[in-house]
């Protein structure tokens, strides 16, 4: 998942090559007849590659049809300018980068107040995420009863994200929603929100952050638990041992050792805030104005909602834009585990 | 529960790790100060995101036991006098169970054919050796960066030419497609850390690739294979992207569509949309329920592959 795992489990497969395949045979080979050996050991390997590829066949042709046909058409099409009903495309070159990142008096500037936003989501989800799942997997490790209850609970809003949990929030944020009533009955009537939270420009991004957040939550729990279970007792007991007291342990061990796993959830989370978008398309629209518009709405609107102006090599164009970001981030995240690492 | 999620994993896969750990012991994972303050607060915090992780389900099943003129007063989340009459009518007379139908049928599908295409190519890039094979698998684990929005649109034209835009294969094909990162990832980990000398003795025995596959391989990857399912199977219940712009004829909705037709209506009628909402959670939450522990012990295979 992060750009670590990924080097090193592709380097990983051909590992256990050489002594699965053709090695043990290579040994065994007698000099009396090396030809022969050899003729058969690279049949054994032939045959191994047929099955290889037997296997990776369907992933394939499947790909082929969905996958580079999709990608090959995308990219080509951000450098054209097309409404989806012209009978051809007109070629514009990079016009439609440049168009989004700074030339277009209408586009531009929408990119530039959609890109601050979900810079903010960027910014706030993968902090949060983290800030809340690791001392809650702490804390739940540690619990003797109920722990098994608890995670069920706790997941269960990973299992049901959709436009289903997306609408109950709607509805406890409404202007006579669950939320106002809660503030109201614990004497908070003052944060209480007149519109709904959802219908106030200033309250609008902060909430889809914390809805944003409340579904992140639970995967990176998980995995910090599951981390945590891992952890060589031996340490935690020599740390204790030095006389470190629990938050200390906590903070000078643990957290250190279960870096890899903050720089897997850190990477999904920004990765889901830089590119998704459905929570936003379900929930706001990107509205009240724009306030909640981000890069990945934005890009769908150009290609679907724009009705027949030319916006399709645009939203194409946005897309690889987002494309390029997730690997730059991608990269720095891998640069920064190695770093600590 | 922990422990008997923590017995469960690594038993096929040759003490992958935590060998060492002796069972339900975990010193450091509990506040050496074992006070009764330490234990009360502790308690307290677990129970407050207990609330809040369910907060919108209850107000959810709530909104679902009310009828129409208490869902508009807002009022409390007991609803005053509970009735069964919102779901069924939702039930009924929405055709939710055609709509439920279509979903299962999708994603059915879909997560049966993800576990199939990419359990064998997993077997390939993590056991067999043929040229090309490290290039195909950077290739699969670059497409997860691949913005979804940036397919979207020649997804949709494509299949338009294929003349499969608005039928349910038009939405399964591209959803296995884009499952293929994440199940390679996976998959391809958890395979590789099966011992090789386990392929070796059965092909000294004379086994085949496909039968080397299909019983050694595929029975001892079980945690990773469930995993792959549910977090094909979730997502595919609750896609709304490509569903939407692709679905036109009412008869093919899934199920998000049609809760989003509903809330499209003029007037929101909050009970009957939080018990089409209901309808459409608990089979998912049934389902993860009855799968969770494998799923726990996936992931983690998945984390420390």
């Amino acid at each position: 998942m992060s750009g670590e795992t990924i080097a090193s489990d592709a380097r990983r497969p051909s590992e256990p090559g050489p002594s699965a395949g053709g090695g043990p045979r290579g040994t065994r080979r007698r000099p009396a007849a090396p030809e022969r050996a050899e003729r058969a050991s690279r049949r054994a390997r032939l045959r191994e590659a047929a099955w290889g590829y037997a296997f990776v066949g369907p992933a394939l042709v499947l790909f082929g049809v969905m996958g580079v046909y999709t990608i090959v058409y995308g990219f080509l099409l951000s450098f054209a300018e097309w409404n989806g009903f012209w009978p051809q495309w007109n070629w514009v070159g990079l016009d439609n980068y440049a168009d989004l990142l700074w030339r277009s008096p209408v586009h531009a500037p929408a990119v530039r107040e959609a890109g601050v936003n979900t810079l903010w989501v960027m910014i706030a989800v993968p902090l949060l995420t983290v800030a809340i799942s690791f001392p809650l997997a702490v804390i739940l490790n540690s619990a003797r009863r109920m722990s098994g209850l608890l995670r069920s609970v706790y997941f269960l809003p990973y299992v049901t994200t959709g436009i289903a949990v997306y609408f109950a929030w709607q509805y406890i944020l409404e202007p006579n929603g669950a939320i106002n009533l809660l503030l109201r009955s614990v004497g908070l009537g003052s944060l209480e929100q007149p519109q709904g939270f959802l219908g106030n420009p200033d309250t609008a991004l902060p909430t889809m952050i914390v809805v944003m957040v409340w579904s992140s939550v639970p995967v990176a729990m998980l995995l910090y638990l599951t981390g945590l279970q891992a952890l060589d007792n031996s340490l935690l007991e020599a740390a204790q041992l030095d006389g470190a007291g629990w938050w200390r342990t906590q903070l000078s061990v643990v957290w250190p050792l279960l870096r890899p796993i903050t720089a897997v959830i850190v990477l999904l989370n920004l990765r889901d805030s830089l590119q998704g978008f459905q929570v936003f398309l379900i929930m706001t629209n990107g509205g009240p104005g724009n306030s909640t518009n981000v890069l990945g709405l934005e890009t769908y609107r150009l290609a679907f909602l724009s009705e027949l102006a030319p916006t399709l090599g645009l939203a194409s164009a946005l897309g690889w834009l987002l494309f390029l970001a997730a690997l730059v981030v991608a990269i720095v995240n891998q640069r920064a585990l190695r770093r600590v690492g | 529960m922990s422990d008997t999620v923590r017995t469960v994993p690594l038993r096929g896969r040759a003490g992958a790790s935590s060998g060492a750990t002796p069972r339900g012991r975990r010193p450091g994972g509990r506040p050496a100060t074992g006070t009764v303050v330490a234990r009360t607060v502790i308690g307290l915090l677990l129970a407050a995101y207990a609330a809040i992780s369910l907060y919108p389900f209850l107000w959810m099943v709530s909104a679902a036991f009310k009828d129409n003129q208490e869902v508009v007063s807002g009022g409390h989340l007991l609803p005053r006098s509970p009735t069964l009459q919102t779901l069924a009518d939702t039930w009924n007379k929405l055709n939710f169970f055609d709509y439920f139908l279509n979903s299962l049928k999708v994603t059915v599908l879909t997560t049966v054919l993800v576990v199939v295409i990419y359990a064998a190519a997993s077997y390939a890039f993590a056991v067999l050796r043929f040229p090309g094979r490290t290039a195909l698998y950077r290739l699969f684990l670059v497409l997860l960066f691949v913005p979804g929005v940036v397919t979207l649109l020649p997804i949709v034209l494509l299949e338009h030419e294929l003349d499969i835009l608005g039928t349910h294969w038009g939405l399964v094909l591209p959803f296995v497609n884009g499952s293929a990162p994440l199940a390679v990832l996976l998959l391809t980990n958890s395979f590789s850390s099966i011992p090789g000398e386990l392929r070796e003795s059965a092909r000294v025995d004379g086994a085949g690739e496909p039968r080397i596959f299909a019983t050694i391989y595929l029975p001892l990857a079980r945690p990773a294979l469930i995993t792959i399912a549910l977090l094909t199977a979730i997502p595919t219940w609750n896609e709304y992207q490509l569903t939407r712009v692709s679905l036109n004829d009412p008869d093919t909705y899934t199920l998000p569509i049609a809760l989003q037709a509903m809330r499209s209506e003029n007037v929101v009628q909050y009970n009957s949309l939080m018990a089409a909402a209901l309808i459409m959670v608990v089979p998912v939450v049934i389902l993860f329920f009855s799968a969770q522990r494998y799923f726990v012990n996936g992931l983690m295979g998945a984390v420390k592959g």
